[in-house]
């Protein structure tokens, strides 16, 4: 991408994110759409209100620490899966189907299930957990299987084995698919992380949202999602860094 | 039909006969011809002998149809020698590298390396092959790349061994470069060092200089010839040159192709080492004039 390209596409970001800016203000100001619509100006106030600064504080610490151990157990987890499925073939077919099954269960139907077996402060990381598996382990089987023949063949004639080719050339070669994976899992493992919370955790974003919602405090319930909106956003664009840098230097 | 090659050659019953039991044959040909060299690696096993016998192979090539590439391919290659193969695009050249390393398994007949399959070879870690197209790893530098077979192998990286491949091929200064930096001729060569990394005992090479302007060319043969003179690796050449066949080569299979056959074998038997002035010589391209012909010929 050129440089002038790479401008013109900032440039149209940036004036799509102030007409969404401004057409907010003026909905909310004017509550074109009802009560429930706040303008931005009033759920900015309400973020930096030194009276929640406490309240938003531990609500992202909580959400934030699901969302990160989710992440990570979920992405060893979804890693591993794959792995094994290329180093021991004939577990392959198996695991694809367990993470189909696992993809085709709602992770919102599985919340009482989780709270009832885990505990109400560990399903919100277990559900961060569960959807970001699935989407590391699509991401790294493809990466694994895509495998260039040619590669393959000169592996081959070096007399390596299955273990040998997993490290030289698939794990490599599925790297950019890989980070690929994450950038998608980061933010679902902060949305699974809100989900969770909403089945009854001691704090967090989730927990905001639900409670705002039952004793009507429209502007604190904006708060917390634009909140949980852009922690999720955020995880985004850090692993788009890493995606970009990862497929410079693998591909 | 006797050949000005045929005539011209020492020991062209080296084993163009190639009929009973090859492998005893070659063995004492071997000793008798070729001094015991002071070499560790060679001197423990001795380059490996080569044989294709009756071999055909059939492609599948849409739902029910197939092609068949080769028909019938017999030859014994004796150990240390060097074969270059000669043939029209198509006709087969690829797949008797490929059968050679294993890769593809013959339809009918027989391919073995020593007597044995060729995927023991591969097991030992001493086959060298440089494919047609280089397949460099993108993400590994170049002397990663050069390095991966000592990787595999579970060896220790042999780092001068690695650079002096590489001043060897002549891209030594790219050592860190990575191979979508280089050109297709440097990549090409890089392949080569990296199939020569551990001191082979069989090199199959598929047109590695295909990409190379004639003065590289010229310089990597002869540098190809003093490699091979010291370390004696059995040695199969795919390439399109005739000129670089019969430079290098002791015998030199011309193929036809559909289906891929030995048309004629010939033995240019010039004295080693072989010297750029032998390209000038009237007999080298005699020899090179036939050879020639017979590429152009239609299979009868
Ligand atoms: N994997 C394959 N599947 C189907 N057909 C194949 C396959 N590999 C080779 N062939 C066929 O076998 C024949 C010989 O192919 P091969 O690659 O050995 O030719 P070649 O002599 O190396 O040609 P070139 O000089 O162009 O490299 C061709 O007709 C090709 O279509
Ligand atoms: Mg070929």
């Amino acid at each position: 991408m050129s440089m002038r390209d790479r401008l013109r596409t900032m440039g149209l970001g940036a004036f799509g994110l102030l007409l969404v800016i401004v057409s907010w203000e003026v909905i909310g100001r004017n509550q074109l759409l009802g009560r429930t619509f706040p303008a931005l100006s009033d759920v900015l106030a309400t973020i930096v209100d030194p009276a929640r600064r406490g309240l938003f504080q531990r609500a992202l610490e909580a959400t934030i620490g699901s969302a990160l151990r989710g992440f990570v157990f979920g992405s060893i987890i979804g890693f591993a899966m794959a792995a094994l499925g290329v180093i021991f073939p004939p577990l392959r077919a198996g695991l694809d189907r367990l993470a189909a099954v696992m993809h085709a269960v709602p992770l919102i139907a599985l919340g009482p299930f989780l709270i009832v077996t885990l505990s109400r402060e560990g399903t919100p990381t277990a559900i961060a957990t569960l959807a970001v598996v699935f989407n590391v382990f699509v991401a790294t089987s493809a990466g694994l299987r895509v495998g260039n023949p040619l590669h393959h063949d000169v592996l081959t004639v070096l007399g390596a084995g299955s273990w040998e080719r997993f490290r030289r050339l698939e794990l490599p070669g599925a790297l950019p698919f890989i980070a690929d994976g994450l950038k998608l899992a980061a933010p679902a493992a902060v949305i699974g992380a809100i989900l969770g919370e909403w089945f009854g955790a001691p704090r967090g974003i989730g927990i905001v949202i639900v409670s705002s919602l039952q004793n009507y405090q429209i502007d604190l319930l904006w708060s917390a999602a634009l909140l949980g909106a852009m922690l999720s956003l955020v995880a985004f664009g850090a692993f788009s860094v890493l995606e970009r840098w990862v497929v410079g230097r693998f591909r | 039909m006797l050949s000005p090659g045929a005539e011209l050659s020492s020991e062209s019953d080296k084993s163009a006969d190639g009929s009973t039991d090859p492998s005893i044959e070659h063995d004492d040909i071997s000793i008798s011809t070729s001094p015991v060299l002071p070499h560790v690696d060679a001197s423990e096993i001795g380059p490996a002998n080569l044989s294709l016998s009756g071999v055909t192979k059939r492609f599948p090539l849409g739902r029910n149809d197939t092609v068949l590439a080769l028909d019938d391919i017999s030859l014994d290659i004796a150990p240390g020698e060097f074969v270059a193969l000669l043939g029209p695009s198509g006709c087969g050249k690829s797949t008797v590298l490929r059968l050679l390393c294993g890769l593809e398994e013959p339809t009918g007949g027989d391919v073995r390396i020593r007597g044995c399959h060729p995927s023991e070879l591969v097991a030992d870690h001493r086959l060298g092959v440089a494919f047609q197209d280089h397949a460099l790893l993108p993400w590994a530098t170049v002397a990663d790349n050069v390095a991966l077979p000592f990787k595999v192998a579970g060896q220790p990286v042999d780092n001068d061994r690695v650079r002096s491949l590489l001043e060897l091929v002549g891209i030594a200064e790219f050592a860190k470069a990575r191979p979508k930096q280089l050109s297709g001729g440097m990549r090409q060569r890089v392949s080569i060092a990296r199939a020569l990394a551990l001191r082979p005992e069989v090199l199959l090479l598929d047109e590695p200089f295909g990409a190379l302007d004639a003065v590289t060319r010229r310089r990597m043969n002869l540098e190809l010839q003093d490699i091979w003179s010291t370390d004696q690796i059995t040695t199969v050449l795919v390439t399109h040159s005739v000129e670089e066949a019969v430079f290098l080569a002791d015998r030199v299979v011309v193929m036809t192709g559909r289906p891929g056959r030995i048309q004629t074998i010939r033995t240019p038997g010039f004295e080693r080492p072989r010297s750029p002035e032998l390209l000038r010589s009237p007999e080298f391209h005699e020899l090179v004039d036939e050879l020639t012909i017979a590429l152009d010929e239609e299979p009868a």
